[in-house]
Order: C-alpha cells, then structure tokens, then sequence
C-alpha cells in the first residue's frame, strides 16, 4: 500500500457559503459547453482504462490538432464510468452526444474525420441494436441507458469525479445545506424513515430506522461508518462526492462528529485516491470540519482499511476489523447502532445507501417513493454480467422484473444460448430459474424466492451452466471465507463442499441431496452472521429450482451442461457435422480426427473434456453425452 | 538426524556416554571436560546444541552459557544438571537454554530431548536466514518500522494499519516482524499473529518481484477463471510457495475483486487487466520483467 499524495486543491477554493454555491452554480463552466462546437467526454472507468482511455484521449487530442480543429473549438476531457463496461471504450460527443464504443485507439483517426469534418456520426463505431442491426448514434437512445432510471448514477459518465465544483453544480450539497441550515435530526430522520430508503448493503434493513435508534442514544460520540465493499467501488469511482455529503447527511442526523469511509482491500490504489482527494477538497470548501455552514456542527471522514476478506463487510465484524483484531462478527443485539465501534453507537451503511440520503434530502421523500414499489421504494444499482449481450453498471427502479432486465437492458442472450437462471446477490447469493424470470427486483420478492439481493451483482447464467458445479463454486468460496466462528458455518459448508465434489466426480448417492439440503437450512438457520445466514443459499436454491441435475448427475453420471469433466462425455453428432475442421484445430489433445467435409470423430480415450470443440463448433452439432465410465469410482 | 553437539562436562563418564548414545544417531559430536578449553571451541566451531553440566571448576555452566550467548546467540543449549531444586531450574531457565535434563538420565531421555533441541534450532535457523536481519539494508527497514510503530502506538486500533506498512516496506510478515510489532505496539504476539493469519491480505511468505493475482469470484469463475490458473501453474512452474524458482512471480487466488462486468480478472501488482483468457494473461506477463 504505497504512500497516497493528493493535492490539496487543484483551484484555490475557500471555505463556502451558501451565497458562495449559488455563484459557483451560476458561474461554473460546465466542460461539456467548453468548447464551442463540441466536446468529447472520454469514459475514464477501470474497464475503458484497461481498454486503453488514455491512448484514446492523446489520439484525440493529436488528430484534433492535426485536422486543424483547436480545443476551444472542440474539447476532450476524461469523465467516470459509463456503465457500459462490455463496449469499452466508450466516448460521448457532447452535445447531442453521440456514443462510440468498442473501437481501438487506432479507429481514433476515421471517427475525427466522420463526425468533426464530413458532420456525420462515423456509422461504424455507434451502438448498433441487438436484433435489428439498426445503428443507434444517440446515448439516449439506446435501450441500456434509456431503459435505466439513473439517480444515484446520473452524474456517472458525464463529470469528472474529481472536480467538486462539477458536482455543486450538478445541484450537489443542496441536500447537505438543507439538512445543516434548515432541518432539525428528528426532521432529517424523519425524511429518511418516511422514504422507506432500506440499506442497499443487502439485508435490506431500513436506514431511517437504523438512524433512529442512534439518534436516540444518550452518547456523546457517536460514528457514521460507510462500508465501501466491492461493489461500492462504482460509486466511489464515479460520484465520490455524494457518499461524502451522505455521510454528513447521516452525521448532522444522529449527531456524530466523525466518520469513516471502510475500504475492504488497502491496495486498491485507485478508489484510495479518489476518496482522499474528494475528502480534500469537501474539506477544502468547509464541507467537512469544524462549524459546516455556520451551524456549529463539526463532521470529519477518515479512510480506514481492512485487509480483504469478504466477512468484514458484516457489520459487526467490519467494526472489529477496525478496532485493529481479527473480524470476527459478535452477536446481535446490542446491534451497532446502538453500540458499536468502541462500545459507540455506531451507524454502519453501504456506499449506495449513503449516496441516496443527499438526493431524498434536497428532493423530499415524495419524490423517492416517484419510483420503486411501496415497501421498496427508489432506484437500486446492479452490476450486470453473464451470458447476456450488454454487461455493466446499471441502476433501476426498484420492481422491474428480471425478464426486463434481461432481455430489455442487456439485449437479451449470447448467440447460442438460452437463459437457464439468473444469480442473484454476488458470492453468496443464489439462483432462481428461468420459470421465475418475471419476479420483480424488489426486496420481498427476491426473499420470496429463497434468494437475496445482496451486493446487487446479477450474473445471467446460460443452457451452459452446471448447477452442481456452480453450488460447488460457492461451497468453496462459503468454505473459504467462513471466520471459523461458528461451527455450522466452518464445518457445514466443507461438508457441503465435499459432498458436492463426490457428486461432480460421479460418487453421489440419491441421499446425499437432501442430506445436502437439510445441512443447507441448518447452516442458515443456525449461524450467527449474514455471511454463514446466506452461503448455503445457492445450495437451496440450486437443489430447489435445478433438483433434477442433481439426480442425473448421480444416477446417469451425466453433467448435460459438461461442466464436471468426469461425467461428460463430448460426441460428434455425424448428421449435423460438415467436416469443417474447426474443432480438430482448437482441440488441444489432437482427440478430433476426419476427413475434411467428412464427418468427425473424437477419440474418446485422449478427450480430457475440456470443451474447447464444444464451443467453437459453428454448427452445435457437438453433443454431451453421460461418462462412459463404468463404475467411477465405486467406494 | 544431522547435527554438531559439543558436550561439557567436568565428568568424562558424562561426555562418553553421551557420545555412544548420540553418534549413532548421525551427530557429530565432540566432548571436552574443560570449560575454558569449551570457549575456544565454540568459537572456532559452528554448533548446533552445546550440552553443559552446570557445576564445573574454573569457568561454570552459568558463566559458559553467558558467553554462548554473547559469541554465537543462535547456539541451543542444553543443560544438564543435578540440582532440580525449583529455583535452579528457574535460574537457569532465565539463562535463555532450550531445555534441561536432570542427573541421573536414561539414554533416551537424552536423546529425546537432544532431537526435540537440534529440530528447533534448525527451524530457527532456518528462519533467521530469512529474517530481515541479515539483509544489507536491514538498519533501516528495522529504523522504518521503529518509526512506523511510533507512529500508530497511541491510536487505538492500529494494528492493521502498522501491518499493512511493514509489509508494504518488507514485503512480508515473518514471524521475526510479528514479534517485533507486537513488542513495540505492547501487545501480545499471539494477538498479532491471530490478525496476520485471518486477512488474506498478509502474508507470512515472502513474494515474487511481481505479484499474480487471479480473482476466482463467482464471475470469474463463470468465465473460466479456472483455466487461467491451470495455465499459469503449468507455464511458470511455481513451487508449493506460489513462487517461481527465480523469484519473478508469485501468484495467489483472490475472491471477487468487484470488477464482475469485466470478468475474469486477473491483477499483476496494481494493475488490473480484465476479460482475459489463458493466452492474454501470458502474453500480457511479457511485459513483467
């Protein structure tokens, strides 16, 4: 964790007032309107900058220059992500802009001449719908935004995260001033409860609620922690600001003078700096400090870290963690609101959370309930990965079902491949089939499935995937991340484990599934944490939706998806197969032999099923088959 | 066992006794009944264990274990004594010996206890090779993390953060770092080494020049993160370690680095490169040198 050096200030900014965020509101020059015809907003996110955004932005400027188009006239500025990870890189030409995506540093030269001198969007880089081909110029207009209800993310992709000015001027600390000059706790908590905002982290616990048992409490200390867990990353990369004014927000409300951002990984370089610069320059303009606002509250932030592990983003052991032991969560209650880090009360609220509060403060808790349903109100961010055409960031209103998401959102599935499940709430999330795709993302309906929302982290799973092989996945990241707290979870989940890697190596017995699904409830109900309460949920699930994988993995030996190598066997379908050749060239074993136009054989004695044949096939006549193997392994 | 025991004892019975119960065993053993003489030998020898009778005219096994101490400090010793009165052994345990054995002795007594002694001393040894202290530079990183440690010795909690810097500034967390930590935040060492060894972000390895990451998170794994590794493992040839035989790369499996619209994920230092295949991951560790 090398030594992280922030400028203080990059303009010499002063303490504000509220007259001082009118002027900057009035005076700041948006960069979008720098130049005068134009300006190029270069998506600086992690999935664009490995993508190369940097090379793209020197291009840029190097191919304006050299068309003879001077900056003034155009402009190019770097701006957080986009959430459009899988077309990266992305840029926006402002100010209709026009959205190119998936081109090389290279393409950088045609899209200049298109768009800059014949006046035409270069037709080649544009987003181009799914299913009719048709190109879509406008970012506004393309289904994955347009489909989106952005609210904490209505900023991402259009301002630079650092400047804190762009973010006063995006209506940023309204809410902060409100909450300081104009409303009393009771009235801030008030506004929170009444909202109906519940913790973004995952159990879903209502934050008003939470703030209230700390406002409440007799204490003169008392810490606002925001638990910035791995998905909170989005945020922080893009809107850093609006996690600061939340916390603020949160602070003023249960009257806490100190607050800490908990960043699970130390190394993370990049999130680090980001958060120590905007922390800088809130404090720099007198967000942050001793009397905000002239009001005679004092708030400040400090980042503290843990050392990764995945069972620190539970409450009780992240407040362990930070008291410098071993994160070992403790029982609630007292819960941490009431008692917390340092026996303080203590609120504890993931990044998400904390970046809706400014927004229900400035805008009213009417305007929040505008979306979502009555017992889950709002927007919720999800990252969207998998088998569908368009991964990324996205933020809906809550109740939109996952066939929207799905099909509307992520343009639907992969060629080839056929929606088998949807997984739910990261790591120790779960899944639900194909059958439910149509239950709404809202906090009670993804519990009435037997899963949870979690992280917020969807992973669309295809006809590919091998259900015994995913629960598997999870026994051992369950297994891996258990604290070793609770027997239940640290002995239930190897267990599981083992008994899961008997059935993918075809020595299951019939019996073992409901001894697996009976130690998956006892595991969940007899554990003390969120972590163990929710590792065997893909167990459940997976034996709940997908029970008859399980039994043809036992008594067929047979994995259809031919993810467990011992129970696959990968045949040439002879009718189908045009010799085209394909196969036998990936096929690392030289296992596929035949003449060309002929049909192919594989030779199953050198297969090692890796499935390379399998997925290069244009014409899927390669099918999976149960292991010919007589007895596996018969003890 | 191998080993090199020099045996004291003012009694010559004791030291050949000792050496017929203990060079069949595959030690090397010497002998000398005087205690001045004892000195020069050690000396000039390396030793793994001295064995030593503490009642002896001229030089005593008091006087000839401060001297150990003070020429060769990663000497074991062993005492062997006919004065087991509870203050004695007090005494002489003080001293900073591995063990005693009381007079009169059985041959395996002695050869128990003389196995226990030479395997310890040699995982000492072992460790001490790759403590920091033999470094070139070893003054200062020891002064960094003085410094480091009054840094945070009055902010409660600190614990993690001073481990987080010694690692940054050592590269690892060897049990020698651990005791020095735990010496100079007065805290006990068993309490640092329950945190050392629960965040997988510590190490008590040491790492290559650069450090593999693959994230083996649900995501990832939906995209094969599996095959990424198998092909590392087979590529780089890393020992049990995780680390290649040149010190280059070490690699570890990581849960979930939180970038899963771009899975798989692999991190190389603080670099992170993502949706890769076996083959990119290859040809982007070129670019290490």
């Amino acid at each position: 964790m090398p030594a992280i050096k922030v400028r203080a200030t990059d303009r010499s900014i002063k303490k504000l007032t509220i007259e001082d965020l009118k002027i900057i509101r009035e005076k700041y020059k948006d960069p979008r309107t720098i130049g005068t015809k134009a300006s190029i907003l270069v998506c600086g996110g992690s999935a664009c900058a490995a993508r190369g955004s940097l090379k793209i932005q020197e291009n840029l400027s190097g191919e304006l220059e050299k068309k003879g188009i001077s900056s003034s006239e155009v402009s190019v500025y770097e701006t957080g992500c986009n959430g459009f990870c899988n077309q990266s890189p992305v840029i926006n030409v402002y100010p209709d802009m026009t959205l190119y995506q998936a081109f090389k540093p290279e393409d950088v030269p045609a899209i200049v001449d298109e768009h800059f001198i014949k006046g035409q969007p270069a037709d080649r880089f544009v987003y181009k719908d799914i299913k009719e081909k048709k190109s879509i110029p406008n970012r506004q207009d393309i289904p994955f935004f347009s489909l989106q209800t952005r609210r904490v993310l209505n900023k991402s992709g259009l301002i630079q995260p650092d400047d804190i000015e762009a973010y006063i001027f995006h209506n940023g600390y309204t809410g902060l001033v409100r909450a300081v000059t104009a409303m009393k706790p009771q009235e801030i908590v008030k506004e929170i409860k009444d909202s109906g905002l519940r913790g973004r982290g995952g159990g879903g616990f209502p934050t008003g609620l939470k703030w209230e048992i700390s406002m409440n409490r007799p204490d003169h200390t008392k810490y606002v922690i925001c638990n910035a867990g791995p998905i909170s990353r989005s945020i922080i990369e893009n809107d850093p600001h609006s996690i600061i004014e939340g916390m603020i927000i949160a602070g003023r409300a249960i009257g806490a003078a100190k607050g800490f951002i908990y960043v699970r990984e130390p190394d993370n370089l990049f999130i680090l700096r980001r958060l120590h610069t905007a922390i800088e320059r809130a404090r720099g303009c007198g967000f942050l400090g001793d009397n905000i606002f002239d009001s005679g509250f004092d708030f400040t932030i400090d980042v503290s870290f843990g050392a990764g592990t995945f069972i620190c983003g539970e409450e009780t052991a992240l407040i362990r963690s930070m008291e410098g032991k071993r994160g070992f969560p403790t029982p609630k209650p007292p819960y941490p609101a009431q008692s917390g880090l340092w026996g303080r009360p203590t609120i504890v609220d993931n990044a998400e959370t904390f970046a809706n509060v400014p927004l229900i403060i400035a805008n009213g808790q009417a305007w929040f309930r505008s979306v979502g349903t009555h017992s889950s109100p709002g927007t919720k961010i999800f990252t969207l990965g998998g088998a569908v055409n368009l991964n990324g960031l996205i933020e809906i209103p809550m109740g939109t079902t996952f066939r929207s998401i799905v099909y509307e959102i992520g343009g639907g599935l992969k060629k080839k491949s056929t929606l088998k499940a949807v997984h739910i709430g990261g790591p120790t999330g779960g899944v639900i089939p194909e059958s439910l795709i149509d239950t709404p993302a809202t906090y009670e309906d993804i519990t009435a499935a037997g899963v949870i929302v979690g992280s917020g982290n969807l992973i669309i799973m295809d006809n590919n995937t091998c259900m015994v092989n995913e629960a598997l996945g999870a026994m051992e990241f369950g297994h891996g991340e258990s604290c070793g707290k609770c027997v239940p979870c640290r002995i239930g989940t190897k267990v599981m484990y083992d008994k899961l890697l008997d059935i993918t190596e075809g020595r299951g017995k019939l019996e073992d599934i409901d001894m697996l699904a009976e130690l998956a409830f006892e595991v969940k109900r007899t554990t003390l944490c969120g972590l163990g309460q929710t590792s065997p949920i893909m167990v459940l699930t997976a034996i709940k939706y997908f029970r008859e994988e399980f039994e043809t993995h036992i008594k067929d030996h047979w994995c259809q998806a031919g993810k467990c190598r011992t129970l696959s066997t990968f045949v040439i379908e002879p009718k189908t197969c045009t010799g085209c050749g394909s196969c036998a060239r990936k096929c690392p074993q030289g296992a596929i032999s035949g003449e060309k136009k002929k049909p192919h054989l594989i030779d199953q004695a050198l297969c090692i099923q890796c499935r390379s044949c399998f997925e290069t096939c244009p014409f899927v006549s390669i099918r999976i088959e149960p292991s010919v193997a007589e007895e596996v392994d018969s003890w | 066992m191998e080993g090199n025991i020099l045996i004291v004892d003012d009694d010559d019975i004791v030291v050949k006794s000792c050496d017929s119960v203990l060079a069949p065993e595959g030690f090397t053993i010497t002998g000398t009944t005087d205690s001045s003489k004892a000195i020069e030998l050690i000396r000039d020898n390396d030793y793994d264990i001295v064995i030593t009778d503490l009642n002896m005219p001229g030089i005593d096994g008091f006087e000839l274990i401060r001297q150990i101490n003070a020429l060769k400090p990663s000497t074991g010793i062993v005492v062997i004594t006919g004065f087991t009165s509870q203050q004695n052994i007090k005494d002489i345990l003080q001293l900073g010996i591995i063990d005693y054995i009381s007079k009169p002795f059985s041959p395996h007594t002695l050869l128990e206890t003389i196995l226990k002694a030479t395997y310890l001393i040699k995982k000492i040894k072992a460790l001490s090779t790759a403590e920091p202290d033999t470094e070139p530079d070893a003054k200062k990183k020891t002064e960094a993390l003085n410094n480091i440690i009054d840094e945070y010795k009055s902010v409660p909690g600190s614990l993690l953060r001073v481990l987080e810097s010694a690692q940054d500034l050592i590269g690892y967390l060897p049990p020698s770092v651990q005791r020095f930590i735990a010496n100079g935040l007065r805290i006990p060492v068993s309490e640092v080494y329950s945190v050392v060894s629960f965040y997988p972000y510590f190490t008590m390895k040491a790492r290559g020049k650069h450090h593999i990451r693959v994230c083996v998170g649900n995501a990832c794994h939906a995209k094969k993160s599996g095959q990424i590794l198998t092909r590392l493992k087979r590529n780089l040839n890393f020992n049990e370690d995780n680390i290649t035989a040149d010190g280059k790369f070490s690699f570890e499996t990581v849960r979930c680095l939180g970038a899963c619209g771009f899975a798989p994920i692999v991190e190389i230092d603080y670099d992170t490169h993502g949706a890769v295949d076996p083959d990119k991951t290859l040809d982007i560790l070129k670019d290490y040198h």
